[in-house]
């Protein structure tokens, strides 16, 4: 049996004495694409921080692919992409810059992929030689997805992709990964708060609260467990919405 | 909210119906209403999980509990179609029993709003005649 893209057990992490995971456990297997809800501050980044092995734990053990964090191997790290919340990391270079140095970091690097999102995202010329820090926002969310995919990545990772992108940008970027990435089996996790875009693509979802993943299934299966707990005669089913208020309060 | 049209389907997310049973309710009604003959082909689950902008598996769970019940069929090379014999049965009560969630749902919101049943009724029949 193949290891899970993602196992973590007791995982602890403390600042200063605040613990925001406490004991967590979770495993993302083989292809899932699971959307990570939670309250602001609730830990969601924190989590994918250590997961990746950008942040110390305080203990528990993680394993991505079978391998800690901490030791990945250069394969298993190539099979690996994130998209972190917000980047401040490489600013002064040029998009063209930042995309040529990922490539040589990588053994392998789709170039027609790359070129074709760079087109279709609105990356002219000009643009492409633009210094990082005096792009948009959303300019910068987009170039930091489209880095993350240039490896075509079988794990992929998502921390809030789409908070700076407007509805058509989000729409773009919705059918690349449904196209791209899920066609594809990659495994994803990402987090977000436009519920309706997790709905969207997320078949599964879970929901981080106190320190540990307190629920996690079939998004579906939830909308209708939630319907079939409702007074008989009247289907007063939830929304991902009522669903995420309840969980999470 | 948000909700984005297909040439043939079209979903609400952010509703309390999950995306799988709005989509196997659509293909009931066009079916039962005729608009989906008999052989007609249903488009690819990936047209309309890019049309939709929707998790492939989520189209492709749609249309397995669609041939489950058999209101459609799978066809080598083809795909999905509609069955032969689905809606043939269907009398006014099958459809009628359709349209049940739907107004269940008003029924709960005009409780809500403490409507009395001959005020909805009557603005009911309005609606109907309006889109007639």
């Amino acid at each position: 049996m193949t290891p899970s893209p993602i196992l973590m057990r007791g995982v602890a992490k403390r600042f200063d004495s605040k613990p925001i995971l406490d004991g967590l456990d979770w495993e993302v297997r083989q292809g899932q694409v699971v959307g990570l809800l939670g309250r602001n501050g609730a830990g969601k980044s924190t989590l994918m921080e250590c997961l990746l092995g950008l942040r110390e734990t305080d203990g528990g053990s993680i394993a991505l692919f079978g391998e800690s964090p901490d030791a990945l191997s250069d394969a298993t790290r190539a099979r690996i992409g994130y998209v972190p919340q917000k980047s401040d990391l490489f600013d002064w270079m040029t998009p063209l810059q930042l995309l040529a140095y990922f490539k040589a970091m990588y053994p392998r690097w789709n170039d027609a992929r790359v070129d074709g999102l760079l087109g279709r995202w609105g990356f002219d010329l000009a643009l492409r030689n633009t210094p990082i820090r005096r792009l948009s926002g959303g300019e910068q969310q987009r170039l930091s997805i489209i880095r993350a995919l240039g490896h075509e990545p079988e794990l992929l990772v998502l921390d809030e992709p789409v908070s700076a992108l407007d509805p058509a940008g989000r729409r773009d970027f919705l059918v690349e990964l449904i196209e791209g990435v899920i066609e594809r089996g990659t495994t994803v996790v990402f987090s977000t708060h436009i519920l309706t875009d997790l709905e969207r693509v997320a078949l599964d979802v879970a929901f981080l609260k106190n320190g540990r993943i307190a629920l996690q299934g079939d998004l579906g299966d939830l909308l209708d467990g939630a319907a079939s707990e409702a007074e008989q005669g009247a289907r007063t089913s939830r929304s991902l919405e009522q669903l995420f208020i309840e969980v999470t309060r | 909210m948000s909700s984005y049209a297909s040439p043939l389907f079209s979903i609400v997310a952010g509703s309390p119906e999950p995306i799988y049973r709005q989509l196997v309710d659509q293909v009931r009604r066009l079916v039962a209403g005729r608009q989906l003959a008999a052989g007609d082909t249903l488009p690819s689950v990936r047209d309309v999980a890019l049309q939709l902008a929707v998790n492939p598996m989520t189209v492709s769970k749609a249309y397995g509990l669609l041939e489950l019940e058999g209101v459609l069929e799978r066809r080598r090379g083809i795909g999905m179609v509609v069955a032969a014999h689905a809606g043939s049965t269907d009398g006014a009560g099958d459809r009628a029993a359709l349209l049940r969630p739907t107004l269940e749902r008003a029924a709960r919101e005009a409780r809500e709003l403490e409507l009395d049943p001959a005020t909805v009724l009557s603005l009911f029949t309005q609606i109907l005649k309006e889109s007639a």
